[in-house]
């Protein structure tokens, strides 16, 4: 496997705040959220239909917040120096940037993963193991449109906007885009806002594979912003190459 | 290739915006040699260093380092360096790092000794936060040494240390030119220069303004200087010793090789308000070599 791979894996394997922010807590919300308005179902599939909602939402929440996470923090690596240390080493900075976003579709899986065996196994959802699998291979796939906004936003600023980014941008795309509550609940203004959030149309994707419904539209809406992102991302990284220095 | 110079540069000049930092800059270094850049802040040494790195785009001109452009150069490993903002990614353990840059290079140093030459010895093990500012200087020179480069820029590299740590640095350094290493080093130090360097390149405003041996270079900077206020219409030319001149608003700055002499000439022809005496620095040096107008450098080029 790539060197500087297992080298950035390491590094963000030391960072404990990854393992809660993006694991536990989606996990914890999963459990709780679940317990808090599962009772307003009126049956057992009013329930079940409560619960696979919740627990996508809160996939999507944690994929995406550890996508951000893993991927601004680029930032933090051209402000310490290290990109400029790098750029005088025979290692071609496309292989730098290759490796941020593979760490950060990497770090995406386990939130996808546990926040599902908890959503199975503690809250009882009941899904066929086909759509188990999609669920969580669309989720994954549709990660990569955070990991290219991440890339952005960690090209474009500097540690510590990048550092509060982290968390106000996952607050953010969560409460807006209805992952901590469905947008079925916003008033009007809102939820057309919410059409303008690319993880409105992550969640989408994954409750469309769960009803079993066409996920032709959010999966061209967040191909959309994928696209978006990545084009931006490019433009300043040209702008302003990886060795720059900050400031 | 015998008789490819370390480095070669050529007509470079760079640009920030309508700043010029370097201007149409030659210098020509053979292998072997230990070369000090030496200049005030912001004469252009760490650009003509990150120009040789690759690091930035001369607006003209050409570098080649053992024949190679930069970005051949630092593929190739020809060219190892300390940058002056350069750094270590946080979360990683120094042996990572070094391990990490060390296996990127074609060539690379063997890692025993390159932990005794560069002395990280006990600070592999060390997450890069915890390294004292000395100890993160000499990681950063073994990462400059990973690739086992001939040709070896430093930026500044003392900067962040105390004396004891500048000295053990310098008699690593002679270490390196012994083993046949190109050192080349950018300082504002003129005792730096002076005790390491055998060859001296004094850079000012983007040009090269002396070029020789370290006693060369002094030579053409020792004398004292003398600052005064005069009134605009005072004659200050044809006064003895006095090796170079300049004026700002009222004050004025001699630069002379006898204080005694100048100062007595002085005398006799007015007074001397706010007078001041000093022993030449370095700054005072490149002002009266920029002041004195040659565009020729002075000393001896190689």
């Amino acid at each position: 496997m790539n060197r500087l791979l297992v080298f950035q894996l390491r590094r963000v394997g030391r960072n404990k705040q990854y393992l809660f922010f993006t694991v536990l807590l989606p996990a914890l919300f999963t459990i709780f959220i679940t317990k808090i308005i599962g009772g307003q179902a009126g049956d057992a599939a009013g329930f079940q239909d409560l619960a696979a909602s919740v627990m996508v939402s809160m996939m999507a929440y944690g994929a995406l917040g550890a996508a951000l996470g893993a991927t601004i923090r680029i930032s933090f690596d051209r402000a310490s120096g290290w990109l400029r240390q790098l750029r005088i080493t025979p290692v071609p900075q496309t292989q730098v940037v290759a490796v941020d976003v593979a760490v950060g579709a990497l770090l995406a899986l386990p939130s996808l993963v546990v926040v599902a065996l908890v959503g199975r196994f503690v809250n009882g959802v009941q899904l066929g193991l086909g759509t188990w699998l999609t669920l969580v291979a669309v989720l994954w796939a549709g990660s990569v449109a955070f990991v290219a906004l991440g890339i952005l936003v960690g090209l474009s600023l500097e540690e510590k906007a990048a550092g509060g980014a982290i968390g106000i941008l996952g607050t953010m795309l969560a409460a807006l885009g209805g992952l901590w509550w469905p947008v079925e609940m916003f008033p009007d203004a809102m939820r057309a806002l919410a059409r303008f959030m690319p993880s409105y149309w992550y969640a989408e994707v994954g409750r469309d594979v769960v009803a079993g419904s066409s996920t032709v539209l959010p999966v061209l809406a967040l191909a959309g912003f994928t696209a978006l992102f990545g084009v931006l991302a490019v433009l300043v990284g040209t702008r302003r190459p990886l060795h720059a220095v900050s400031g | 290739m015998p008789g490819t110079p370390a480095l070669d540069v050529s007509g470079l000049t760079v640009r920030y915006g309508d700043t010029v930092a370097v201007d149409e800059l030659d210098l020509t270094i053979p292998t072997g040699q230990t070369v000090a850049l030496l200049g005030p802040n912001g004469a252009g040494k760490s650009t003509v260093v990150n120009a040789v790195l690759g690091l930035l785009a001369p607006a003209a001109g050409a570098v080649r380092v053992l024949g190679r452009t930069p970005r051949e150069a630092v593929r190739a490993g020809s060219v190892g360096a300390m940058l002056q903002h350069g750094g270590l990614p946080s979360e990683a353990r120094v042996g990572e790092v070094l391990d990490l840059v060390r296996r990127s290079f074609p060539t690379r140093w063997p890692l025993e000794d390159l932990v005794v030459t560069a002395g990280i010895d006990g600070l592999l093990g060390r997450p890069v936060e915890a390294l004292s500012g000395g100890q993160r200087q000499r990681v950063l020179l073994a990462l400059a040494l990973a690739g086992a480069p001939p040709l070896l820029l430093l930026d500044e590299p003392t900067s962040a240390m105390d004396v004891e740590g500048r000295r053990a640095f310098w008699t690593t350094m002679r270490g390196l030119a012994e083993r046949g290493h190109t050192v080349v080093f950018a300082t504002h130090h003129l005792d730096e220069a002076d005790a390491v360097a055998d060859r001296v390149v004094v850079v000012a405003g983007g040009r090269l303004v002396a070029d020789g041996s370290s006693a060369q270079v002094k030579a053409g900077i020792v004398g004292r200087t003398i600052s005064f206020t005069a009134a605009p219409d005072r004659r200050l030319d044809g006064l003895p010793a006095v090796t170079g001149l300049t004026r700002q608003g009222t004050t004025v700055t001699l630069r002379t090789a006898d204080a005694d002499v100048t100062l007595r000439a002085l005398l006799a022809d007015g007074g001397l308000p706010d007078l001041e005496v000093r022993g030449a620095t370095l700054e005072d040096a490149v002002l009266s070599l920029i002041s004195t107008g040659t565009d020729a450098p002075i000393g001896v080029a190689r």
